[in-house]
């Protein structure tokens, strides 16, 4: 009882929000409205699937805060857990604001779990343009949008030169467009002890990269409009079988990931400064991490590219969405505004840097979704990190970021990704063909799109 | 046998139960070589158990490049993870949180079971074992699917975001300690009862000057269990807290896994550094609790 | 129910005064459990019950489907795969555990000095956070390098890949769980606390050898407990959960040899519930979970009367 009187007192300061800011809308539009504090702007923000971790989220939320003095943040700590996303929704007691993988948001938002920014975006004037466009195709479904792009992570590849050198190469000769010589390089990098796998050549990341390899063979697993699952289309058993085919040198997949598992993948004896991997695609976060631990192993960056030769990335991240039912959906709606503007990212970037530069840590940068942020961070804010090898790191990123691609916004997200995953490791276990696994995989696929969808728009 | 039988028996309790001794005896070995071996498991299985743990403080003390490096000693030691922890969340107020919900939690759960465990073992009535199979039940099905409508419930109540759902319910027992504490209970002779009725006790009486301290251990044992399921437990803080400052410890935890495992770069020495410290306290009071598993009954003996 | 009303009503009119009495205080003990029952189980059951019949995705009101989940569920082929390696589980974890357990409680029941000492370090897995429990098994099953199969290599066997290939996860997560048996230790060191020294007396003198002591003493006396253990530790290990999807779930690369070796019921079922969104579906999952540990332990309860030993009746 006492929730639900609080929650209409919520309603009815958001209601009375509401007549001010359009009473006052014209007013503050034609001033500045990027720069002068907005007062009249009240009541209370609660958000869900965001930390205050780092100096990039409190530097950003500060930038809120001082805009929006008489807003009230609650934050529920924590990455969003669907446990505790979907109890609040199904009691009627959603958040207000919520960050979530751009993957999942299509799942929420095709059950009408969120909230349309249409509204949102024209009050606020929110420019769409400067935000990645494949990131926005992931947040927006029947041509309407439901999210706001956070970050933007990429995959590249991380190259071990020791390993190259010994095998008297170079960087030169990992050419991803060639998969023949991929085959060739993981056989000449592939170091046995004995019995024993005591390096691995080139690890295709199986089963979570299957959508890299099949977008570099020209092919895709799940058509644009998000309805028609391709997964045993020509183009995706090839990849597959091309991509399992890697773990036969190494004698299959349990020697493979036994050999694996062994790495200490956070620490200074990590698998690249250990020499027990040649070449790997990897997600950015990763350079971080050896920057951080290893910054002097023997180390280059390089775009994954497809078969012709042009770079390609496999694109992921957060968004911020108004889960329908939201109290305060016009503070939600400036809070998304500000956080995700050039303005507030690159403050958070120039704290960062301030913060690196003071403990004197490399600073690789901050990968945001939005295009304009990105110029002035990687153009004025992270200059060189004082390496080579990490400079050529982050160039390979900004050179990859326009030929991300994403897997189309779909409603059955989990029981796609599901699907393949489990036919991925039926491959790699032996129990199936790629062409029964992956058959398999288009049957569920398909049903479990066709359901989502029909139960959606019923 | 009778009451004094029994209380004369419980006194001699503390004497080491001889199980399983004779065996070796009787297969030829002497008791010196039954030592060694006795002693030889104790030690096996003493570092099977305890290796894991230690490698979790070490690890929590050392630097984030040397997490996983497979040494056993820390070099240098970073006692900063410890501070950063500390510094960087609210670990005190989460303590806090946490023994009150473990401590009432347990009292509530310890007392009601025991209460409504008595009126399924000492009396009989027709009906009552398909009743206590009711409670049965109640453990059968995965709370996954009931968790929604409970916390509707909680809701309706208003004790949403409060630390209430968390051990209110407890208050009504809970069938695992109900079956447990049942089973101590048919274990005691009727006869003590019956001598208690003699003396003029009523129902209640006798559970609680009969029942109650002769399964002393019993109801410690459901103390530690309890506060063990209360203290680990992430799914009703998760869902039911959304205020940091109501956090209990593993709610806690989380939000610094989270925060320190953005974007896959997990903060490892932090993470196992806060993990210590959810444990520790648990294992103080396991070390407090464990003392009465074994002399509790002998104690209640004397008294009772 | 109507029946049972029907024998108790009977039974009313035939009680003696005290039998009444006694009936009135045994319903006045249990009550404080029927209130919470009532108040916070009965609904919330029902409700699952009903949700099972209807297509729910927990955003939108639950729609009537009649018995399509429970006719999906017969052609769901991933529903097989988890109900079976819930089930292997239970059959090697319960007797193992069970068996471990005891051996330990024996072994601690009889440390003289530092016994504190000893039966915490004996429980301290069992509040070790999952996060550190995975990790470490991981480590400590790795095929490679990892301790077991470096043991076995000093005895000249080659380990098997516990955890890469997939005939050998779920051995590899029966040997986990034995290591967290920490509070079913517990209840038999109070269990055998509990047995009289006067019986061991009265065996040896009658010429009991030590097997015969345990067999016809020890097992007997804390049979209460025993059968407490095995009906609990059967629910509890066919709803396995936690231990293996932090081992292999949370995240994408350990999952990799598990995903259907390691698929267990209770997995699918969260997965069904919270990532797919087929709350119904999950619900018609639960159902039947319940219905067949129901049978299990009517069974388990059937055949107790005939090894479990209560002194008080």
């Amino acid at each position: 009882m006492f929730g639900s009187s609080k929650s209409s007192l919520r309603r009815t300061l958001a209601l009375s929000a509401l007549v001010l800011l359009t009473l006052v809308a014209p007013v503050v539009m034609a001033q500045d409205a990027e720069q002068e504090p907005n007062t009249e702007m009240t009541g209370s923000l609660s958000i869900m699937g965001f930390g205050l971790g780092d100096e990039i989220a409190t530097t950003r939320v500060g930038e809120f805060e001082r805009l929006y003095p008489n807003v009230e943040l609650n934050f529920t700590e924590g990455g969003l857990d669907e446990q505790q996303f979907l109890t609040a929704v199904a009691s009627g007691t959603p958040p207000d604001l919520v960050s979530l993988p751009r993957a999942e948001l299509s799942t929420y938002a095709v059950r009408g779990a969120l909230t349309p920014l249409t509204e949102c975006i024209a009050n606020e004037g929110i420019d769409m343009s400067q935000y990645r466009d494949v990131a926005v195709s992931e947040v927006t479904v029947d041509g309407e949008v439901y999210g706001i792009p956070e970050f933007f992570n990429n995959i590249m590849l991380i190259i071990n030169t020791a390993a190259l050198e010994e095998a008297g190469l170079t960087v030169d000769d990992v050419n991803t467009a060639d998969w023949d010589s991929i085959a060739a390089l993981n056989e000449t990098l592939t170091r046995m002890d004995g019995d024993t796998l005591s390096r691995i050549g080139f690890d295709p990341k199986l089963p979570e990269f299957l959508p890299l390899w099949v977008a570099a063979n020209g092919g895709q697993m799940l058509s644009d409009d998000g309805r028609t699952a391709m997964l045993n289309s020509p183009e995706v058993v090839e990849a597959l079988t091309f991509a399992a085919s890697l773990h036969d040198v190494a004698g299959g997949r349990a020697p493979f990931s036994a050999f694996r598992d062994t790495w200490d993948f956070f620490g200074s004896g990590n698998m690249i400064a250990n020499d027990q991997l040649g070449v790997f695609p990897m997600e950015q976060w990763y350079m971080n991490v050896l920057a951080d631990v290893s910054p002097d192993a023997p180390l280059a960056f390089k775009p994954f590219t497809d078969r012709e030769g042009n770079p390609i990335s496999f694109a992921t991240g957060s968004a911020w969405a108004i889960p329908r039912g939201a109290a305060n959906p016009e503070a939600a709606c400036a809070f998304i505004k500000t956080v995700t503007s050039p303005e507030a990212w690159i403050a958070a970037a120039e704290e960062r840097a301030r913060l690196r530069a003071e403990s004197g840590t490399l600073n690789t940068g901050t990968y945001t979704a939005n295009r304009l942020a990105d110029e002035v961070i990687f153009g004025e804010i992270v200059g060189p990190t004082g390496s080579d090898v990490f400079d050529t790191g982050v160039e390979t990123i900004l050179s990859l970021q326009e030929n991300a691609f994403a897997i189309p916004a779909n409603p059955a997200g989990a029981q796609f990704r599901q699907a393949w995953i489990d036919a991925v490791n039926r491959v790699l276990n032996g129990e199936q063909t790629v062409e029964e696994a992956l058959n398999q995989a288009q049957q569920e696929a398909q049903a479990a799109l066709d359901e989502a969808w029909a139960q959606s728009e019923s | 046998m009778s009451a004094a039988d029994r209380k004369s028996q419980t006194l001699s309790l503390n004497q080491p139960v001889p199980a399983m001794s004779g065996r070796m005896d009787s297969l030829g070995f002497s008791k010196s070589v039954q030592r060694v071996i006795f002693i030889a498991l104790l030690i096996l299985f003493t570092v099977i158990f305890f290796t894991p743990f230690l490698w979790l403080i070490t690890a929590s003390l050392k630097t984030r490049a040397e997490v996983f490096n497979g040494e056993w000693i820390p070099d240098p030691i970073a006692w900063e993870n410890y501070i950063n922890v500390w510094r960087v969340t609210d670990v005190p107020i989460w303590l806090r949180n946490s023994l009150v919900v473990g401590f009432l939690a347990s009292i509530t759960v310890t007392f009601s079971s025991a209460f409504i465990a008595f009126g399924f073992s000492y009396f009989r009535f027709p009906g009552r074992d398909k009743l206590f199979g009711l409670v049965l039940a109640t453990m059968m099905l995965p709370g996954v699917v009931t968790m929604i409508p409970v916390y509707l419930i909680w809701q309706r109540l208003g004790a949403t975001n409060t630390l209430t759902p968390l051990w209110a319910s407890n208050l009504f027992g809970s069938a695992i300690y109900i079956f447990m504490i049942r089973q101590f209970y048919l274990s005691l002779p009727r006869e003590l009862f019956e001598a208690a009725r003699v003396d003029g006790a009523n129902y209640f009486e006798m559970w609680r000057h009969v029942a109650l301290p002769l399964t002393r251990t019993a109801l410690i044992v459901v103390f530690v269990f309890e506060f063990k399921a209360s203290w680990t437990d992430l799914i009703k803080p998760l869902i039911y807290l959304r205020d940091s400052l109501l956090f209990t410890m593993p709610r806690g935890l989380k939000a610094v896994l989270d925060q320190f495992g953005q974007g896959g770069e997990m903060q490892w020495e932090i993470v196992l550094a806060a993990s210590v410290i959810v444990t520790v306290p648990m294992i103080i009071i396991f070390f407090v609790g464990q003392r009465y598993f074994m002399d509790g009954i002998a104690t209640s003996g004397i008294k009772g | 129910m109507a029946s049972n009303s029907l024998v108790a009503r009977s039974f009313w009119g035939r009680a003696t005064p005290l039998q009444r009495r006694e009936m009135l205080a045994g319903l006045g003990f249990i009550s404080p459990w029927f209130i919470g029952f009532l108040v916070f189980t009965a609904g919330p059951m029902v409700i699952s019950l009903w949700l099972s019949l209807t297509r729910y995705d927990v955003i939108n009101p639950p729609r009537y489907i009649g018995f399509q989940n429970y006719e999906r569920m017969l052609a769901d082929p991933r529903l097989g795969t988890s109900l079976f390696n819930s089930f292997y589980y239970a059959l090697f974890h319960v007797p193992l555990a069970m068996g471990v357990a005891l051996g330990l409680a024996l072994i601690l029941v009889r440390v003289g000095r530092a016994a504190g000492f000893f039966r915490t370090a004996f429980y301290l897995p069992s509040v070790t956070p999952a996060v550190a429990i995975g990790t470490l098994w991981l480590w400590i099953l790795n095929p490679q390098i990892g301790l077991i199969n470096r043991g076995l290599e000093l005895l000249g066997i080659q380990g098997p890949g516990w955890t890469t290939d997939p005939d050998w996860i779920k051995p590899g997560i029966v040997l986990m769980s034995l290591w967290s048996v920490g509070n079913t230790v517990v209840l038999y060191l109070a269990a055998l606390r509990n047995v009289p020294p006067e019986l061991y007396e009265a065996a040896r003198i009658d010429g009991a050898n030590s097997w015969n002591q345990f067999r016809n003493v020890t097992i007997p006396m804390i049979s209460g407990t025993l059968f407490f253990t095995l009906v609990v530790n059967t629910i509890a290990s066919l709803q396995i959960f936690a231990e293996v999807y932090t081992m292999y779930f949370g995240n994408m690369t350990g999952m990799s040899a598990a995903a259907s070796a390691g698929l267990f019921y209770n997995i699918y079922l969260f997965r069904q519930a919270f990532e797919f969104l087929q709350m119904g579906y999950a619900s018609a999952m639960a159902w039947l979970l319940f219905v067949i540990i129901l049978i299990l332990t009517i069974f388990q309860l059937r055949a107790s009367k005939r090894w479990v030993y209560y002194e008080g009746g």
